[in-house]
């Protein structure tokens, strides 16, 4: 018998079915190059990724401080979980940095979202997923950093390594440019940097055995103006650190999947490069293996390296150096300070890449020695297989890419801190193209495990110290009301006195805190934006949590109106 | 321990664990067949779908598209119950309502390489697990987006 059907509804857009408006402010239609020059001349907004194109992650506002942040309430949550397979299915973290622009906030989640809110309440205004495959090749989580902004767009990558533009008033698609080989075992996970008329994204995918690039982007069109190479192929500068009779250059790493800084004046974009592939095992890339766990200063109109800073030379620990770049004068020089994975803190004159000061910043540090100038004494390393070698910091570093930050105001750099060791198993491995390549077996320690924030001058002196029981990986805020925000894997969000390390304020988020936190104000309210979800690498940054309790929620705090004792009451208007 | 699909595929009918509430409440890892897309006169990709009576699959549920762009999935319900499909499309995803003895026709951009999902879940009576599928795009990326370096050797 022939079945007579009736004919279905027609399908949904899935966002049409909730309370999404679907339309912004076009608020972003203003955000050109030159304000984001000046992010900081508007401390309302936070218009790029690190909040202005130093790396600080400082935000002038003050109307939280020290004398009321023990008042600080949620103000409002977002909340949105994961819809049926995605790829890195236990990985999924909210790690992103929410940009802000006139009570408009731009979030990423994972598995391709993209969310603009209402930076006052919360509502969500509209919502673009990109479709990922499930099995898109992912060493480090179902992740997303952020997005960048300018000229009416919003700039985002999705996993599966393509560059988006969207539309920012409506979440529509303007272009879409691919840039990186699924195949390969790319991925990417980088909030974008808008540097003149170009968007520059990084990739990722260090342990596949692949080879590090940045791209530049038109802002308009799309069309890309440049790739730059962190890996030279034979005959080019920096090719002599690699074998001259292998193909190991082309599976060399040195992705670049955290943010850069950016210098006007110099116009030199700085951008820190990971590990070169395969992580531990080093005898298959004699050499320093240039430009891998290193600092390249590029110039953002033509994609060249002007100069780099190698960080770990031949790494065989997994030290990427992709983390934070903060830009910071002193005595009128141009400096450049940088937390290495490695467990040192330098300092270089970001004129030319010179070393000024290396001190380090974490108290277990057996892989190595780096003296004052820079030279590197190696003493524990994996070198025969199958046998066990244990090393302080393990792998996920002695800090992680969250961020540090520094306030100008008290002249203080504030670093999470990861005290973990690890022990590590030689396994060579053959190379196959998209396939895990790190040569090695890994365990982190689950025991013997501490963290830190610490606050260190620019000559690397502590000047005080909180300890945690846990690792800290979250990025720090600094913010002009003399604290400092960092959020602990065990749910807690934190407030410190800036200059004492005093612990003013805490709030129990319900799930672990891997992410880059922001603050703005709208209508002279000043907010502190928390996103919060334990996931991504855990058993590296945070090894005997990985069954601590998911989330994907986003905190948004203030302090409640006077009179009030917190924020529930009558509905926005 | 079975060695062969054939084998396996007689073990799990043995046990009834390929029915649904016999031996197991529900249907062990349920699905149907596997089906090509094929480009149509308008440059699309097609393919159809049918959930048949008190299976709770879809059928084919893995559908391979020769190359990313456009799919046209037409759904048809065999089945005495309501289902629906969640589809992966770049921008949003795609919701369809699918009502006892419908049909219908829902189309889904899917430009990349890789392994897509598709299910039930937005349907709150769906039986245990509900019905999953996958669209598997073929082909490599773009050119432009390949990594400089010789050829390398692949699994």
């Amino acid at each position: 018998m022939t079945q007579e059907y009736v004919e279905a509804p027609a399908a949904l857009d899935l966002s049409s079915q909730s309370a999404v408006v679907g339309q912004a402010p076009p608020v972003v239609e203003d955000v050109t190059y030159e304000r984001i020059l000046e992010a900081r001349t508007e401390p309302h907004n936070w218009l790029t990724y690190y909040g202005a194109y130093n790396g600080q992650r400082y935000s002038p506002l003050d109307q939280i401080n020290t004398e009321n942040v023990q008042r600080l309430a949620p103000a409002w949550v977002f909340q949105f979980g994961p819809t049926g397979l995605h790829a890195g299915q236990s990985t999924y973290s909210f790690e992103c940095a929410p940009i802000v622009v006139d009570g408009v906030m731009y979030v990423t989640g994972w598995d391709g979202l993209v969310w603009a809110l209402d930076a006052k309440t919360g509502q969500e205004l509209w919502r673009y997923q990109h479709a990922i495959p499930f099995d898109t090749p992912l060493c480090c989580g179902n992740v997303n950093r952020g997005v960048a902004v300018a000229k009416g767009k919003v700039f985002a990558v999705t996993l599966n390594a393509h560059v988006i533009a969207l539309d920012a008033a409506t979440g529509e698609l303007i272009w879409d440019k691919p840039y990186g080989d699924v195949r390969a075992g790319e991925s990417a996970t980088v909030a974008p940097l808008v540097v003149k008329n170009l968007v520059i994204v990084g990739s990722s995918g260090g342990e596949f055995g692949n080879r590090g690039h940045l791209d530049a982007f038109d802002l308009d069109t799309g069309e890309r103006a440049w790739r730059c190479y962190t890996v030279p192929k034979p005959g080019e500068p920096g090719s002599e650190t690699w074998p001259d009779d292998s193909d190991a250059w082309a599976r060399g790493g040195g992705n670049t999947w955290v943010t850069g800084s950016y210098d006007p004046e110099l116009n030199l974009v700085y951008w820190g490069t990971g590990n070169p592939g395969p992580d531990f095992d080093g005898s298959v890339r004699e050499g320093d293996n240039l430009y891998t766990d290193s600092c390249i200063a590029v110039n953002p109109d033509n994609g060249e390296i002007v100069w780099h800073y190698q960080f770990t030379p031949h790494d065989v620990w997994d030290y990427d150096s992709n983390m934070e770049m903060i830009l910071f004068d002193l005595l009128d020089r141009k400096l450049l300070a940088h937390f290495d994975k490695n467990g040192y803190f330098f300092v270089l004159d970001r004129t030319n890449g010179e070393l000024v000061s290396v001190t380090p910043f974490s108290d277990r540090i057996t892989w190595g020695e780096i003296d004052a100038n820079g030279n590197v004494t190696r003493k524990v390393e994996p070198e025969n297989e199958g046998e066990p070698v244990h090393f302080w910091p393990g792998p996920a570093g002695a800090k992680e890419w969250t961020h540090a930050a520094y306030s100008p105001k008290t002249q203080l750099f504030y670093v999470p801190v990861q005290d973990t060791g690890a022990t590590i198993i030689l396994r060579q491995k053959e190379f196959k193209e998209g396939l895990p390549y790190w040569g090695a077996s890994v365990g982190v320690d689950k025991i013997d495990m501490q963290g830190y924030v610490k606050a260190i001058d620019p000559t690397g002196k502590e000047v005080w110290s909180w300890f945690n029981e846990v690792p800290m990986c979250s990025s720090v805020l600094a913010t002009g009301g003399d604290l400092v925000f960092v959020g602990e894997p065990t749910g807690e969000y934190n407030a410190f006195n800036a200059h004492t390390g005093e612990l003013l304020w805490q709030f129990q988020c319900g799930s672990g805190h891997h992410s880059a936190p922001t603050t703005y104000s709208v209508d002279g309210k000043q907010y502190i934006a928390v996103p919060t979800g334990w996931g991504s690498w855990v058993e590296g940054f945070g090894p005997g949590l990985v069954g601590a309790p998911k989330g994907t929620a986003l905190f948004v705090f203030a302090l409640p109106e006077e009179g009030s004792s917190g924020h529930a009451g009558p509905p926005a208007q | 321990m079975t060695t062969s699909e054939d084998e396996l595929s007689a073990a799990v009918n043995e046990l009834g664990l390929d029915r649904q509430n016999k031996a197991a409440l529900g249907r062990l890892l349920p699905h149907g067949g596997l089906a090509h897309a094929e480009e149509g006169p308008d440059g699309r990709l097609h393919a159809q779908v049918r959930i048949p009576p008190d299976e709770l699959v879809y059928n084919p549920s893995i559908i391979v598209m020769p190359r990313g762009g456009e799919l046209e999935i037409e759904f048809f319900n065999d089945d005495a119950n309501d289902h629906s499909a969640i589809l992966p499309n770049n921008g949003d995803k795609k919701l369809q309502w699918l009502p006892v003895y419908s049909r219908a026709k829902v189309t889904v951009n899917l430009d990349a390489p890789g392994t897509y999902w598709f299910g039930s879940g937005a349907l709150g009576n769906d039986e245990g697990r509900g019905l999953m599928g996958a669209i598997a795009v073929m082909g490599d990326v773009p050119e432009e987006a390949k990594l400089d370096r010789p050829d390398q050797p692949r699994p």
